[in-house]
């Protein structure tokens, strides 16, 4: 095993090549790790490539790490020089051994402002470093930077919105040239690291938010991804009844759907899911092709949103009757149900924003302006909400019952018959403990 | 839309074993736990942990070391014993890190932050050596990385977050220079990130997440808005937090922990709710995860322990009622003593 300091500085740099030709040598490695092996074999390099895995001997991180890591300091303190192509290395090599060092993210960012990295290559990296490190905060910051990055290249004058209409439009139909099919990749991609970053660690908090962020910059309010995404994440919070972050973020696409399907029913421009990147499909603007995939064009579509709901308060009392005593469930319960009372109270224009809900980011229901209102309501009176719009919610269920087969719109009567039913089954002591704090839930938040 | 489907399946087949049946996600505390506090184990602990530098551990580490500094030095105070570290050398080390932006870096050689420039600041206002950097760079420094819509950057690269709008304001309160930002508009950013359950995440949209909730009262605090938070709704969310072992987590599910029972316990020490969660299973818990050997906390009983769940099982004992430790402010995470120098007393709810 080397020892001098010279000899460790000959096997270390051989050891970064090797990682550089690793990559080389095949372009799809899809995961990273540690391979326990205190001792160094003779005449064998520590980097191992098996199928698409690229493994480091653990005995050459305590040598590998240290070198790469002063070796960027110095350079950054510009007390030694380094060709681009050795910091590509160097902070490869650093970045899947340590990849919090900001730092080092950072000189990439440069790297890529210099055009000696480009965007896909760079969140490569970061995708592998997820693989052995899914919650990696600076991991996930540095990629929110490099997608801004990419999205300025492919859309570069944002104040040209003609250009950017016409973008995204190509975007949203998923066969445009050029820029627009290389966001699309981008969006797909990305969407798929946070699901896999999900499944490696529970609750990934950094995981979930960024594919929040992802919706917010990169969809385009694009009811489409909103409605695939809601489908694709339905097996998997049903597979993960714990993942609290997992159904976090199913409410934030119903809030994000009710936002934006209730702009496209109403035919108004008002704001998009995320202002800042304001184009969104034409088509969905002027309420055409948008409001059609969503099912929106005629009235007799007009209960999306309440058949939305339905569905994943069916979905959350099935998984809390499978599954007893799992917090998440009962979260998950209150957020849908807070959502849904409060969207019918705003769509009968009684409704008062509760001071614990200010948000101004245009993702909620709040109608945005008087005579959306208005029209809002009107609408709801043609359909079959009518009854819960001027009677509440305990009338709308009793009629909905005698109406047959169709099983009602939730209401507060519904609930409270759901944890009766709940408290009466022999269950968990949690179970009960959980259906008891909804009840007190209920009546203090939503009964006041 | 084949990928899709291949994509949902390879995600269920791997989700196929994740659940793990009904038992609630809790540890047991072990009639052997330690059930009394160790303090000078504890600054034993914390006095030799710097002097380990060559440590592969060490270096791993050294993205975060101003925020490490802040962490023991902090504790050191708390138990009453600063004068044992090495007061001229942790000067100079955060002078070395001081850009001619004016922020500053966890360590030499890397790029400044605002996470590291209120560690910095932290650490010099425990020791009342503030006028060791260039206070004026620094405050233009917080003020260059508020952006149009009243958030903070976290440094020159753009990412925002509620985090850093609390280390913005606490720098510049510390440094008693909070008119430099517009701190009507960094309100209303943080609280547009507000949740339905009280709770705040880390941008508009987000997930409540106790640390983040940390930020966001401690900001709205410092600012003096915290009539705008729903009190009783999020006392209730926090006091939720609290597992049968008396420790508390940081949202529902996840695993008690020393540092997350800080959180939650500093957000309701905050909003006047702290007299909500049981105090003395929270404290039994706390001192079982105090390792009786090396001294130090661990995140939970039987973990290895590290300077960062040290300082926050020390702090929450402080908030407990412990007398045998200094008063901690829950908004700075300093000695009350430090900020009674410095004429600073950020609001609380009662
Ligand atoms: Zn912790």
């Amino acid at each position: 095993m080397a020892e001098s300091e010279e000899e460790v500085d000959v096997l270390v740099q051989r050891v970064v090549k090797d990682i550089t030709n690793a990559f080389k040598r095949n372009p799809n490695i899809d995961e990273i790790g540690l391979i326990q092996c205190p001792e160094a074999r003779y005449n064998r390099s520590p980097i191992v490539l098996v199928e698409n895995k690229l493994g480091v001997e653990s005995w050459c991180v305590k040598f590998l790490l240290p070198y790469v890591h002063n070796k960027l300091l110095l350079y950054r303190q510009r007390k030694q020089w380094q060709d681009r192509e050795v910091l590509v290395d160097i902070t490869c090599t650093l970045l899947l051994l340590n990849p919090d060092f900001t730092t080092a993210w950072n000189v990439r960012k440069e790297l890529l402002q210099h055009g000696v990295l480009n965007p896909e290559k760079d969140l490569y990296l970061g995708k592998l470093a997820l693989t052995k490190y899914p919650k990696s905060p600076e991991t996930w910051i540095h990629r929110r930077w490099v997608l801004q990055r990419l999205h300025r290249e492919c859309c570069p004058s944002p104040s040209d919105q003609k250009e950017q209409r016409g973008q995204a439009e190509a975007w949203a139909n998923g066969n445009g040239p050029g820029h627009g099919e290389r966001l699309q990749r981008a969006l797909h991609e990305e969407l798929r690291v946070c699901a896999d970053a999900a499944s490696r660690y529970p609750s990934n908090y950094n995981a979930w938010s960024h594919r929040i962020w992802v919706l917010q910059h990169m969809s385009q309010g694009s009811v489409k991804v909103l409605h695939d995404e809601l489908s694709s994440t339905r097996l998997w919070v049903s597979m993960h009844v714990s993942d609290h972050s997992g159904f976090h973020y199913r409410q934030f696409l119903l809030k994000a759907l009710l936002g934006e399907l209730g702009q496209a029913h109403n035919g108004s421009q008002t704001e998009s899911l995320h202002p800042p990147l304001d184009p969104r499909p034409a088509a969905q603007s002027n309420g055409e092709a948008g409001a059609c995939e969503a099912g929106l064009t005629d009235d007799p579509h007009a209960d999306t949103i309440p058949q939305l709901f339905r569905e994943e308060m069916e979905l959350c009392t099935d998984l809390i009757e499978s599954y007893p005593g799992h917090e998440t469930l009962w979260c998950h319960r209150r957020h849908v149900f807070y959502l849904w009372d409060r969207w019918q109270k705003l769509s009968q224009g009684t409704g008062s924003l509760s001071p614990a809900v200010t948000d101004s980011n245009a993702l909620l229901s709040e109608v945005r302006d008087p005579c959306d209102e208005l029209q809002a309501s009107r609408a709801m009176d043609i359909d079959c909400v009518q009854d819960g719009s001027k009677h509440g919610g305990y009338t709308q269920d009793t009629k909905r019952l005698k109406r047959g087969p169709v099983s009602p719109w939730p209401g507060l009567l519904s609930e409270h018959a759901f944890i009766s039913q709940v408290l009466g089954t022999r269950s968990t002591p949690e179970q009960g403990r959980f259906a008891r704090a909804y009840r007190k839930w209920l009546d203090s938040v939503i009964g006041q | 839309m084949v990928s899709d489907q291949q994509n949902l399946l390879f995600t269920y087949y791997r989700s196929l074993n994740c659940y793990k049946g009904t038992q609630i996600k809790d540890v047991v505390i072990k009639p052997d736990a330690p059930n009394s506090l160790i303090l000078d184990k504890h600054a034993d602990y914390i006095a030799a942990y710097g002097s380990k530098k060559d440590d592969y551990e060490y270096t791993l580490s050294e993205y975060l070391r101003m925020s490490g500094i802040y962490w023991g030095l902090t504790v050191m105070d708390l138990m009453g014993q600063l004068d044992r570290m090495n007061q001229e050398e942790i000067i100079d080390f955060i002078k070395s890190c001081q850009h001619d932006c004016g922020g500053i870096s966890a360590s030499t050689g890397h790029d400044p932050h605002l996470l590291y420039t209120l560690s910095a600041v932290q650490i010099l206002t425990l020791y009342d050596r503030v006028k060791a950097i260039d206070v004026d760079k620094v405050v233009d420094y917080v003020r260059g990385l508020q952006q149009e819509d009243g958030s903070f950057a976290g440094d020159k690269w753009g990412e925002i977050d509620t985090r850093f709008s609390f280390c913005a304001v606490a720098t510049l309160a510390l440094l008693g220079r909070l008119d430099a930002v517009d701190v009507g508009k960094a309100v209303e950013f943080v609280l547009s990130c507000m949740n339905f359950d009280g709770g705040f995440g880390c941008r508009p949209g987000s997930e409540s997440h106790a640390g983040q909730i940390y930020c966001c009262t401690g900001f709205l605090s410092i600012t003096g808005q915290l009539h705008q938070v729903n009190a009783d709704l999020l006392g209730w969310w926090l006091c939720e937090r609290q597992l049968p072992s008396g420790g508390l987590n940081g949202r529902p599910e996840k695993l008690p922990d020393v540092c997350y029972s800080w959180w939650v316990l500093a957000a309701l020490k905050i909003i006047g709710r702290i007299h909500w969660i049981d105090k003395a299973k929270l404290r039994a818990f706390i001192l079982a995860c105090q390792d009786e050997e090396t001294g130090g906390f661990a995140d939970r009983p039987g973990d290895m322990v590290d300077p960062f769940h040290t300082l926050f099982g020390v702090a929450g004992l402080s908030l407990l009622g412990d007398e045998q430790i200094k008063p901690v402010n829950p908004v700075f995470c300093m000695p009350e003593d430090v900020l009674q120098r410095i004429g600073l007393h950020p609001d609380l709810l009662t």
